[in-house]
């Protein structure tokens, strides 16, 4: 559990740093972005054909309201968060590349969601688009991450002297 | 001793509840953030005056916005009036309703976890609160503000990569951590409900 923490930890900081890099915001966050800008308008545009999308910007052209998709908003942070977790956790390199793609589009499915549902809230209400924005959407994202990983610890096999279904070592059993 | 099938606990059931529990704790939350945020002013007064007491002249609350005032001018240094600086806590303390509705949903000894991951909380949604305060006068105030405050260009960077991480990654990540050391058992049985 400490060998997971510490590595989750050190794994995230590294990953966060190389995020903000002026390269990793060039060729990975920008695009990322802009892509997800994309994808939520093409789904809008289904139901709503007066919506527009520019780079990272999702924008009514009836009504002029717009929201930008920005750090912390675009899902970097969420994936970066569960494959420093997938990384530290012990299992087979097969289970990690697996659990990581799986992970990455269960996040970003509900990152869309979030985009899409802050633009319509926004047009609604100021503030419950604030509310949703800043503390509630900021939750269920981490909580889709927390449920991801954790389903996939369970998928995970067992590590040699810890088999399925065992009951927890002593030296994890304090919570 | 090994855990009945029957009482081991469903991921489904878990997840269920939590979500069940998340607008009560935000609401909860929301209303009694004055009084859950005390520590965190303590703490980053505490900080504010010994780390940087060339800088504040005093901290204060009010609801849950912690106001730094500062020894920095706002134009020239002859000039009259002083620097204040507004901070939300509420942007990095959302974790805490998360880290009461799991600890609610998982069950097991519930107060006693929720008091060790909200003492555990305290120290990072403080580094938020500091990190926007010193972001604001050192990177995104006016330079004569910031060529006050004296910070290196190293210093700057370090002071963005904390406020980065304080508001991106700490606020949610700190409360799940917590959560995960907090109730270690629980997640054992879990990941053992699959099999």
């Amino acid at each position: 559990m400490v060998r997971f923490f510490v590595l989750f930890i050190v794994l995230l900081a590294v990953l966060f740093g190389l995020e903000l890099t002026p390269w990793a915001q060039t060729f990975v966050v920008v695009p990322w972005t802009n892509a997800l800008a994309g994808i939520a308008t093409w789904i809008v545009t289904l139901f709503d054909a007066d919506v527009v999308a520019s780079g990272k910007v999702i924008r009514s052209a009836s009504n002029g309201f717009a929201v930008s998709i920005e750090a912390g908003c675009n899902g970097v942070e969420a994936t970066l968060v569960l494959l420093a977790a997938i990384l530290a956790y012990p299992a087979p390199w097969r289970y990690k590349v697996l659990g990581f793609i799986i992970g990455v589009v269960a996040v970003q499915a509900l990152n869309v969601v979030r985009v899409i549902s802050l633009f319509y809230l926004g047009q609604w209400s100021f503030q419950v688009f604030e509310w949703a924005h800043l503390y509630v959407w900021q939750v269920l994202i981490m909580l889709d991450v927390m449920i991801v990983w954790l389903v996939w610890v369970r998928r995970v096999p067992a590590t040699p002297g810890h088999p399925p279904g065992a009951p927890p070592p002593a030296a994890l059993a304090a919570g | 001793m090994t855990t009945p099938a029957a009482a081991r606990p469903s991921l489904s059931r878990f997840v269920l509840t939590a979500l069940a529990w998340l607008p009560v704790t935000f609401v909860i939350w929301y209303f009694a953030a004055p009084a859950l945020l005390w520590p965190v002013r303590m703490l980053a007064t505490i900080i504010t005056h010994a780390g940087f007491g060339d800088l504040v002249r005093s901290v204060s609350a009010d609801g849950a916005t912690l106001s730094f005032l500062t020894t920095l001018k706002p134009g020239r240094i002859d000039a009259a009036g002083i620097v204040s600086v507004d901070v939300n806590m509420l942007l990095y303390a959302f974790g805490l309703p998360l880290f009461a509705a799991l600890t609610l949903a998982a069950g097991g000894r519930r107060v006693r976890a929720m008091a060790i991951g909200y003492i555990a909380l305290v120290p990072f949604m403080t580094w938020g609160v500091l990190a926007d305060f010193l972001k604001n006068i050192a990177i995104t105030s006016s330079p004569l503000i910031a060529s006050q405050a004296g910070f290196s260009a190293l210093q700057r960077e370090m002071i963005a990569f904390a406020y980065q991480f304080g508001s991106l990654i700490l606020p949610a990540v700190a409360p799940a951590v917590a959560w995960v050391l907090t109730h270690r058992r629980f997640l054992e049985q879990l990941r053992a409900s699959v099999r």
